[in-house]
């Protein structure tokens, strides 16, 4: 036999995918999640260009399907520019990208659930603006922004499936990779769909016991 | 040094309108199927049975916890090994109708719940049918909470539709696919694919926000403030 056609012999390449697919959605979230913070700050600024800029940038990256930003930073980055980055660097770029965008409206809505009263108490014991942000804003957007931001940990997961068709090997292409060599499709998918549920869904309830451990009582 | 070039793209204009109406069109068959998938599913899951409501619950989870992709890979691929082929536009409708159902299944079902019991039986006790008191009473009030986040699954369909181009579809993001590895004009063909998925994604969120007004100046309590 040449080739080994049980799809379970390939367990060390899905966990290996699985690594990598869980390694490059952090890393894309973390580096959203700061770009996210700097457009969310542009959002509330008194500036109007700031705030126009903020605005264009999220709706602008809320309407470009995942698939294109791949493309777009792989080939036409390449081309365009003349950067020869990898699929990895571009499927950071793209994900982080769009992480980023979700993240402005996730830290803009964390801002804003600080009432305008504290800013103005803040203000009136003296505070310096950066103090306020510091000491009274910050640490109450952080526990509202928390529980949306697996939201959008699970959100990026899922968009980084759409890596593998820049060639990336994360966990859809290691699927693609063993359904190649195996011949069997079916099991492969059921398998990658199977591990991306368990992810996902405890994602989805650490993200649930956070909001219910954060909530605020009135 | 990389001359950036629009009218190099126009030998590839005329295939353009039919790969816009393709997406169009697999994005409106996709809300429309959706819908109705939503519908049932909401229905399931506030039903009183509880296989029905366990049945919803699963559904939801799991295709709002898999990528999309890989629902096309299964339907697309997987299925086909079992016997069932599909073609890639059947494929990718049927990928992402499941998927978008899920969450409008969630989006209904909040509309759903925003009713509270008495008003059904406060309907039915003015001897209103069972239609006429979801035409009257539940629709009315169930369209001013979801039509906000039907509007942003809308735009998510048509997002989703461009991985179509994956299984073969011809739309936009193919035709952009085309472009660039032609000509290699690949950034003067994403921006024009951008372009006309920022038209169609901006126009849905314009309908929204319109919908939004009018049912601002057309609420039960506008004349009363």
């Amino acid at each position: 036999m040449l080739v080994d056609d049980d799809v379970t012999h390939y367990w060390r390449f899905f966990l290996s995918g699985t690594l990598t697919t869980l390694w490059i959605s952090w890393l894309a979230l973390m580096l959203g999640g700061v770009i996210g913070a700097v457009v969310a700050h542009m959002r509330i600024s008194r500036a109007a260009p700031l705030r126009t800029v903020a605005v264009l940038y999220t709706e602008f990256f809320r309407s470009i399907p995942p698939l294109m930003l791949f493309f777009g930073c792989y080939y036409g980055v390449s081309y365009a520019l003349g950067w020869n980055l990898n699929p990895f660097s571009s499927a950071t770029l793209a994900l982080t990208l769009t992480a980023s965008s979700l993240m402005a409206e996730v830290v803009r809505s964390g801002i804003e659930s600080v009432g305008t009263g504290q800013w103005l108490a803040a203000t009136a014991s003296g505070m310096r603006p950066l103090q306020v942000m510091r000491y009274v804003v910050w640490p109450q957007a952080l526990r509202v922004c928390l529980p949306p931001a697996t939201g959008v940990y699970i959100s990026t997961l899922k968009d980084s499936s759409v890596a593998s068709v820049i060639g990336y090997i994360e966990l859809t292409r290691s699927g693609l990779l063993v359904r190649e060599t195996t011949g069997s499709s079916f099991d492969v998918f059921v398998i990658i769909a199977v591990i991306y549920f368990v992810i996902n869904y405890g994602l989805s309830l650490c993200g649930g016991a956070l909001e219910r451990r954060f909530r605020i009582v009135h | 040094m990389y001359q950036f070039n629009l009218v190099a793209t126009t030998s590839y204009m005329s295939l353009l309108p039919g790969a816009v109406l393709s997406t169009i069109w697999l994005s409106l068959l996709g809300i429309g199927l959706s819908l109705i998938v939503g519908v049932a599913g909401a229905l399931c899951r506030t039903s009183t049975s509880w296989p029905l409501r366990l049945l919803g619950g699963v559904y939801v989870e799991v295709l709002r916890n898999i990528p999309l992709l890989i629902v096309i890979y299964l339907v697309y691929f997987g299925l086909a090994q079992m016997g069932l082929r599909i073609d890639g536009f059947h494929s990718a409708l049927i990928a992402l109708t499941l998927n978008a159902g899920a969450y409008m299944t969630e989006v209904i079902r909040g509309g759903l719940a925003a009713i509270g019991s008495g008003q059904y039986e406060a309907a039915r006790s003015q001897a209103m049918t069972p239609v006429q008191v979801y035409r009257y009473v539940v629709f009315p009030q169930v369209f001013r909470i979801i039509y906000a986040p039907f509007g942003n699954l809308c735009i998510g369909i048509v997002l989703g539709s461009a991985l179509a181009s994956i299984v073969g579809v011809e739309e936009v993001t193919s035709w952009m696919h085309t472009v660039g590895s032609s000509s290699f004009r690949y950034l003067e063909a994403f921006l024009m694919a951008g372009a006309v998925y920022l038209v169609l994604a901006q126009g849905i969120n314009l309908l929204r926000i319109g919908t939004g007004r009018w049912l601002l100046s057309h609420s039960p309590s506008a004349g009363r403030q």
